[in-house]
């Protein structure tokens, strides 16, 4: 999958910031440093994602599906940062809602 | 009156909201607030009746604002006056006068209190010619597109000063 475009990427900003703003969290970095950090990680993403799948083993790798795979990507993170943070939770569900809208 | 008296406040509830680009209803810990996006520009409107103490000078307007997530960058706002008076303005169509701006005002360093932005104007023109006994409208946008602070604005009321 190739990286986010431009748009995407703001669209993507837009519903972090609308996320962080409906649990009234402190974000003590502005638009631009936010927008930074989105860019940042979907080139990191996209840089590395053929390592990425690499590390799932088989049968797993070959037999799942990208969408499914990334289901599992997305859930061991939650697993490693946010499940005992109620508010990272919320605000990732509010996420999910914002996200689907910004990019559908 | 004098200046720095207070003509009218507009609380939150008192939001005439328009079809689209809407700033959003909200509450903070119970006290109602308009939600300002980051991300795209957004708009409140006001309805108001210009006092009979009001002197005819130059009025301030004064938002008084927090920011749901953001602890650092800044907000940038217009206001813009529309005279509807008596057969000023017909109600089918928006007659609102040049906007004045106050930009780049930075955030409070705590996410919850609260900071008072004025934006100026002086009497005339400027206000669409408002005069005494008039009806009028106000509407507030916050320059999303060109600020820096993360997240919503939360507009708790809208006062107008004597300037």
């Amino acid at each position: 999958m190739a990286e986010l475009t431009s748009e995407q990427r703001r669209r993507v900003n837009a519903a972090v910031m609308r996320s962080f703003s409906a649990y009234e969290e402190q974000v003590p970095i502005n638009k631009t440093e936010l927008r930074a950090a989105v860019d940042a990680l979907d080139t990191f993403l996209n840089n590395n994602q053929a390592a990425i799948n690499t590390a799932i083993p088989q049968p797993a790798r070959g037999a799942l599906s990208t969408g499914q795979k990334a289901v599992i990507f997305t859930a061991v993170q939650i697993a490693r940062y946010m499940i005992d943070n109620p508010t990272a939770i919320n605000e990732l569900v509010h996420l999910l809602g914002q996200v689907r809208e910004e990019m559908e | 009156m004098a200046s720095g008296d207070t003509l009218l406040v507009f609380p939150a509830q008192a939001n005439e909201p328009p079809s689209a680009s809407y700033a959003t209803f909200d509450t903070r810990n119970g006290h109602p607030v308009l939600d300002f996006d980051a991300a795209a520009n957004e708009v409140a409107i006001f309805t108001g009746v210009m006092p009979q103490h009001y002197a005819g000078g130059g009025v301030d307007v004064i938002l008084h604002v927090a920011f749901s997530s953001a602890t650092t960058g800044d907000s940038d706002w217009d206001v813009e006056w529309e005279l509807i008076g008596v057969g000023d303005q017909d109600l089918d169509s928006d007659g609102f006068a040049a906007a004045n701006s106050t930009d780049n005002t930075t955030v409070p360093g705590t996410s919850g209190h609260v900071q008072q932005i004025t934006v100026s104007f002086t009497d005339g023109a400027d206000m669409d010619s408002v005069l005494v006994g008039d009806l009028f409208r106000l509407r507030v946008t916050r320059d999303a597109a060109s600020d820096t602070a993360t997240g919503d604005a939360e507009l708790l009321a809208v006062e107008l000063r004597e300037a």
